[in-house]
């Protein structure tokens, strides 16, 4: 029997939760598990009510599963708001002195336990270490993840730390048997602990990024803090904008001046980088955003997740113009989407936009190792490639579309460009000609365009139920599957990374033979469902959506697309 | 030959007979001349305007960019390329205006450009709204009974901030402006060159002969730099019946570069792809 087990934390904001599910996650690691923790915070420093929910099995993990099994309540609050979720044979871990247990809720004196070992700050390693003990992790892992995660702070911290997590599993250990037999082992773990926000971070020096420009914005900060925590070792500089309007055109700037540019942001600052991404279209200049997506409209729910942005990704700025849309559904997916990204941005000198979400980024994944791709190919010309550089005309009128691309103040070749409609040497024009001439040399680009989108990928079988879907619901459409076949029904998913250029052949080819076509995603209008039946004419049968800014719950999807297929 | 010709650009001209604009043209073709420096060896960014135009009308690479981003795209681009050589054309909407967040964050960086702004106090491109610097009670089209808010003082703002270079010219003075082109140029980090202009066609008030009358050059170039920042800021405070124009003040900081030490040359531009570099943190 497979191990799945998860494990919840919850408490207040400023009472360390985070922590707890880090240090459990580390365990896990070093303890040959794979593990998904998902992070619920509101838009708040202290109070209020947040959770760490970890997954644990011997098998790889790629959706949260609501069934807790063991709940590690800091405080009332989490016990009342998550008591629901217990498994019938579930444990609660509660903070109390001095009471015995009752029933399935075991006590501890966390912070009395805490101030024993060096202060009250310990009360969540002290509880980290119970729920190992509740988990029968031997105490020598629990002082490996410890070491783990403290290990670059000052001494005397992870000292202390390595007393707490001691002392709460030791005390656990005298007082209760493991609650659950999990194959923890002992050789060198070969995975590691990424959020989604670094899988895009690392996706992007390996596109061979030198320029971030951004603005805080939740819940894509944490790509920019990733990068600007690594820029010391790279040719990357990273630069805090006074507003996204800033940022957006520094990135325009940076790459018109010839390094790979992007930045991140959520809806609301991509709203305010639309008009940039129009100045990077009309000056043919390649550019990567990422969108991190929440809720809306406007501040909408700051650190939640969704998927509402996909059309607007497809449509933003005035008129129209060639660009890229992406959507990775993993962090593996993240890491070669980035690269493809700046590549193909780079190459068709269109923008490209991946899009991302607060579950992704927040989210800690167990994955494999990466390899940096060997070489980075660069599409620029310079005078030496041109047979008279006086003559160069920087939006010079090719078949393809693509003109070649020379860089400012690198040799004779002057680079003209405006954002107004222009000449093939760059200046500005409003005659038909010129207008025509640019707009289909733009749209020339399209066919090769198409030509390297991935089509959709597919899980399980090929009649029956279709669950489809795009980016971070990857993992959640796949085990649906699971659970609808488990069941006896033929189900398959429908996973898309490539959203634009639309593959419509392609698409309609994956969609012939699924009886009934379920979109799931988290928008309220199925904005995949409405891409494709406007580029290929098909249509779905039903829709499992969720707007309430939490992830999806496989077992959830199952249900509902369950019940499609039963009345369909 | 005269070095000047290689800046001359058979792109016609777009500017009313008596815009100020041609006068800065010339001035910057003169600063370039002196300097020697070539067609392709400036960037010239600029926003939308008929100011933001210049770069069209002269050799040199061009990227002329969305109405008030200018800043945020020559700071890019320096970023990428740290020995680039840039001058903004913005004008007093454009820079005041749209791109007044800009205007404040790229002097504290300290940025190494030089910023012309082409201030005719008034909306021209777009036929005659008020502009952050109009003068109040001007009558437009939009505001009939006159501007109401008080004018946007860039030179006292510059020097509140800090700015390094700070001065004022006049469209109508040539040579005088070409010197402090020249000297904006020259200095290592971001000059403010704030250039009074007439526009023929939609300002009555500020005209040619308005401005001739009142301005004053503050002192032959004298060869120390100005560098008292309280005088600077009492002369930028007269907007009066005298306008002071010259080198307002001048002083010499870290720029935007200098003071990120991982981006020391050679530009970022030049830098190379590692893989190696990139394995020993996918393995860390």
């Amino acid at each position: 029997m497979a191990t799945d087990i998860t494990v919840k934390i919850g408490g207040a904001a400023g009472q360390g939760i985070q922590t707890v599910g880090a240090i459990l996650a580390q365990a896990c690691r070093l303890g040959g598990l794979q593990v998904l923790a998902v992070n619920d915070f509101e838009s708040r420093i202290r109070g209020g009510h947040s959770f760490v929910q970890l997954r644990i099995s011997d098998r790889p993990v790629a959706a949260p599963s609501r069934e807790t099994h063991l709940l590690v309540a800091m405080d009332d609050n989490s016990v009342a708001r998550h008591g629901d979720t217990l498994d019938p044979r579930g444990r609660i871990l509660c903070e109390a002195s001095n009471r015995e247990t009752e029933g399935r809720t075991v006590f501890l004196p966390f912070t009395e336990m805490a101030k024993g070992v060096g202060g009250r700050i310990l009360a969540n390693t002290v509880a980290a270490g119970a729920a190992l003990s509740l988990l029968d992790a031997p105490l020598d892992l629990c002082r490996k993840a410890v070491a783990e995660h403290f290990g670059k702070t000052e001494t005397g911290r992870l000292e202390k730390n390595l007393a707490a997590v001691e002392a709460g599993h030791s005390a656990m250990a005298a007082a209760h048997a493991a609650a659950w037999p999990v194959p923890w082992q002992s050789t060198a773990p070969a995975t590691i602990l990424m959020d989604g926000a670094r899988a895009l971070a690392l996706g992007a020096l390996a596109g061979d990024c030198r320029l971030a420009a951004f603005y805080p914005m939740s819940p894509a900060t944490g790509i920019m803090a990733h990068l600007a925590s690594l820029a010391d070792r790279f040719p990357l500089a990273v630069e805090q904008a006074e507003d996204e309007l800033a940022a957006a055109n520094m990135m325009v700037g940076a790459a018109f001046a010839g390094v790979r540019a992007m930045t991140a942001t959520s809806g609301g600052g991509f709203c305010l980088m639309t008009e940039a991404l129009g100045l990077a279209a009309m000056t043919e200049t390649p550019v990567v955003i990422v969108n991190a997506q929440r809720p809306g409209p406007a501040t909408g729910l700051p650190t939640r997740t969704g998927q509402g942005d996909l059309l607007f990704a497809i449509h933003a700025s005035q008129d129209e113009f060639p660009r890229f849309v992406f959507a990775p559904g993993s962090p593996d997916q993240a890491f070669a989407v980035m690269q493809r990204a700046f590549e193909l941005s780079d190459k068709y000198q269109v923008p490209a936009i991946v899009l991302v979400d607060q579950y992704f980024n927040d989210s800690l994944f167990t994955i494999g190792k990466w390899k940096s791709p060997e070489s980075v190919r660069h599409y620029v010309v310079a005078d030496g490639d041109m047979a008279d550089p006086a003559a160069y005309r920087r939006f010079e009128a090719v078949p393809d579309g693509v003109s070649p691309r020379a860089l400012p103040c690198r040799g004779q070749a002057l680079v003209v460009a405006c954002s107004d409609e222009h000449r093939e040497d760059g200046h500005i024009s409003e005659t038909i000609a010129d207008r025509n001439r640019m707009v289909e040399k733009r749209n020339a680009k399209g066919p090769a365009m198409m030509g390297e989108m991935t089509p959709p990928e597919r899980y399980g079988d090929p009649d029956g139920l279709m669950l489809i879907g795009w980016g971070s619901t990857l993992g959640a459409l796949r085990e649906s599957v699971d659970l609808l076949r488990a069941d006896g029904l033929t189900a398959s998913a429908l996973h898309f990374t490539d959203l634009w250029p639309f593959p419509a052949d392609a698409v309609k080819a994956a969609l012939e033979g699924a009886r009934i076509r379920v979109m799931v995603e988290q928008n309220g209008s199925a904005q995949l469902g409405r891409l494709i039946r406007e580029q290929t004419g098909i249509d779905h049968h039903g829709a499992v959506l969720k707007t309430d800014g939490r992830p999806f719950y496989p077992a959830d999807i199952a249900r509902q697309a369950a019940a499609m297929a039963k009345s369909a | 030959m005269d070095t000047r010709d290689r800046y001359e650009s058979d792109f016609d001209s777009e500017w009313c007979p008596g815009c100020g604009n041609f006068g800065i043209l010339e001035a910057m073709k003169d600063a370039l001349a002196s300097l020697n420096i070539a067609p392709h060896g400036v960037l010239m960014v600029s926003g939308i305007g008929q100011a933001a135009k210049t770069p069209h009308f002269l050799r040199c690479n061009t990227f002329h960019s969305l109405h008030g981003r200018a800043l945020p795209a020559a700071t890019g681009a320096k970023l990428a390329n740290r020995d680039l050589t840039i001058i903004v054309n913005s004008g007093d909407g454009d820079c005041y205006g749209e791109g007044g967040n800009h205007f404040i964050h790229a002097i504290r960086r300290n940025v190494d450009l030089t910023l012309l702004v082409h201030n005719n106090g008034v909306y021209g491109l777009t036929k005659g709204q008020a502009s952050p610097t109009s003068t109040v009670g001007m009558v437009t089209r939009i505001q009939h009974h006159g501007v109401t808010s008080d004018p946007f003082n860039p030179l006292a703002v510059a020097l509140t901030l800090g700015c390094g270079f700070v001065a004022r010219g006049f469209s109508g003075d040539r040579e005088h402006l070409s010197h402090l082109i020249q000297a904006g140029i020259e200095h290592r980090g971001f000059s403010l060159i704030d250039i009074f202009q007439p526009c023929v066609s939609f300002n009555k008030i500020n005209t040619f002969v308005w401005y001739k009358d009142r301005v004053e050059r503050l002192d032959p170039l004298q060869e120390r730099a100005p560098d008292d920042r309280q005088r600077a800021l009492t002369l930028a405070e007269q907007t009066g019946d005298r306008l002071p124009i010259g080198i307002f003040y001048q002083e010499e900081k870290p720029t935007f570069m200098d003071r990120m030490p991982g981006l020391a040359a050679p530009p970022l531009v030049d830098r190379h792809y590692d893989a190696g570099r990139l394995q020993a943190v996918l393995d860390s």
